[in-house]
């Protein structure tokens, strides 16, 4: 499903379940955005982390 | 006689040091050149003679004594809160003295405006901001890079020597390229942060100098972090270079401009210069984007949304809506992929010393349309320059950019190097070292604002 399509729902129904209100031009931008984030974030999540060992409260400040 | 003003920032801090400056006099002609030549760029959005004044009459012996900084709108003062570009911002803020702010004052520094910004901090151009954009002294009707907008221009028209910015996704380096600056992101925890709004949840914020050249974002830096950031040399310097779209997808002017700076620095330290794998470079930026929504939204109610200031862009007001509903599992495995290119990187230091790309892969878009053309196509100037950034804040590690070059249309192009974890000292030295190569030819180019007949003191 193309990110613009899949805004006409998403961004709505999540939009709905938080109570948050917004006028047409929120969601026009909302959807432009979507269509920027949405397939990378499909692409991230698809990513093999299998093997990554999270690192617990990483001091990011040094090396791991 | 150079106008003091024109001076480099450690030129400056000397000059007072020997008596040949008068501190106040320095300041006057620091407000005298802010009222000439800000109306063009909008770089500083408030002055406070009176308490510059204080602030001076109290500045003790220090490296940056009597010296005029732009600090951006991002850290309270004692006399004001931050506005964060904005018309609200969604955590509370009250004056205060911040971490810069004791900084520059234990250095004996005189702050003498706040600095623009990209509204919210949420975008790499500068072109939206409550105060209006900031505009770009090299043309103004080119953006001077986010979210230190301000602070940069500043420097750029040299309204001030030094500013202090923030990086949290790009945000010191993109507009110290885009300004024909050097802008230093140390690496994490190293400068000062305390008392910004994020200061308690962010993994990814920095303060970090913006200043003509290297040694002069040393002595600024040197200040931010608390401790001396030693000169060394940079000799026999292993420089890494990833060939991907970070480095691939950049206009003809950007890939020649970089090559050519990355070829003068293995020259100029007896260097090597050694071509290295680093996958996932777009999950990283998208990573850290995700982290940054995460703590910066994590206290936000929805009710807050539904009232937000009227002033508020209707960018930002839409954007600041969709990021509630950014999935908790995308963020999750923004972590690991954190961890993931922490490891990755920390295996690559061992085989090189510094990591080299374009800063951004294009010089200054327009203000009225900030779209950048590139190989790939036509992106947003924010979805193309993230992609080069988003690496150092989500692991931590030190960023300088540096300028390289002028487009055909005259507006800087700049490098980018990366090195491991508290090595801030070895990217200044590398930064040295690509100034003696190449004659310091792009850190004393002068916009044609600050190329214009000095302002009488």
């Amino acid at each position: 499903m193309a990110a613009s399509d899949h805004s006409d729902a998403f961004v709505p129904a999540g939009l709905a379940s938080l109570g948050i209100e917004a006028d047409e031009t929120d969601l026009a931008v909302m959807a432009a955005v979507h269509g920027i984030f949405w397939p990378p974030i499909l692409e991230l999540l698809a990513l093999d982390t299998s093997g990554v060992e999270p690192e617990r409260c990483p001091d990011l400040s040094r090396a791991p | 006689m150079t106008d003091p003003l024109d001076l480099l920032l450690r030129d400056q801090a000397a000059a007072i040091a020997a008596g040949d400056i008068a501190p106040s006099e320095l300041l006057d002609a620091a407000l005298a050149r802010i009222e000439q030549r800000n109306p063009a760029i909008n770089a500083v959005v408030e002055t406070f003679p009176e308490r510059s004044r204080e602030m001076l009459a109290a500045a003790p012996p220090g490296p940056l004594h009597g010296v005029p900084i732009v600090i951006k709108d991002e850290w309270p003062l004692p006399w004001r809160a931050q506005r964060f570009g904005a018309a609200e911002l969604l955590t509370p803020t009250a004056p205060g003295e911040s971490g810069p702010y004791r900084a520059l004052r234990d250095a004996g520094a005189t702050i003498v405006g706040v600095g623009n910004m990209h509204e919210l901090g949420a975008g790499s151009t500068g072109n939206t901001s409550v105060y209006g954009a900031a505009r770009n002294p090299w043309n103004p009707d080119r953006c001077p890079g986010g979210s230190s907008s301000g602070p940069a221009a500043a420097v750029a028209g040299r309204l001030v020597a030094g500013a202090v910015g923030a990086d949290g996704l790009g945000s010191v380096r993109f507009p110290a390229a885009y300004c024909g600056l050097t802008g230093l992101k140390p690496t994490f925890g190293r400068s000062a942060m305390e008392g910004h709004h994020m200061a308690p949840v962010t993994t990814l914020i920095v303060s970090g100098p913006l200043c003509a050249d290297a040694a002069d974002c040393r002595l600024l830096g040197s200040a931010l972090f608390g401790e001396e950031l030693a000169g060394g040399d940079a000799a026999g310097l292993r420089i890494g270079v990833v060939r991907d779209s970070v480095s691939e997808d950049v206009t003809p002017e950007v890939g020649e401009a970089c090559e050519a700076a990355i070829e003068a620095l293995r020259t100029e330290t007896g260097g090597e210069v050694v071509e290295v794998e680093l996958a996932d470079l777009q999950a990283a930026a998208l990573a850290a984007i995700l982290i940054i929504n995460a703590e910066s939204m994590s206290g936000v109610a929805p009710e807050q949304l539904n009232r937000l200031h009227p002033e508020i862009s209707p960018i930002a007001r839409g954007t600041l809506k969709y990021r509630t509903l950014l999935p908790t599992a995308a963020t999750v495995q923004a972590g690991l992929v954190r961890t993931l290119m922490r490891r990755r990187l920390a295996a690559l230091f061992e085989q090189v010393d510094v990591l080299a790309w374009p800063t951004v892969p294009a010089p200054a878009p327009p203000l009225e349309a900030p779209l950048v053309e590139l190989p790939s196509g036509t992106l947003t100037a924010d979805q193309a320059n993230v992609r080069g950034a988003g690496l150092a804040n989500l692991t931590g590690i030190p960023s300088i950019s540096m300028p390289v070059g002028l487009s055909a249309e005259g507006l800087p192009l700049a490098l980018q190097l990366g090195a491991a974890w508290r090595r801030d000292e070895l990217l200044l030295d590398a930064a040295e070292a690509l100034e003696r190569a190449n004659g310091r030819r792009w850190v004393e180019s002068l916009p044609p604002l600050a190329a214009a007949e000095p302002t009488e003191a």
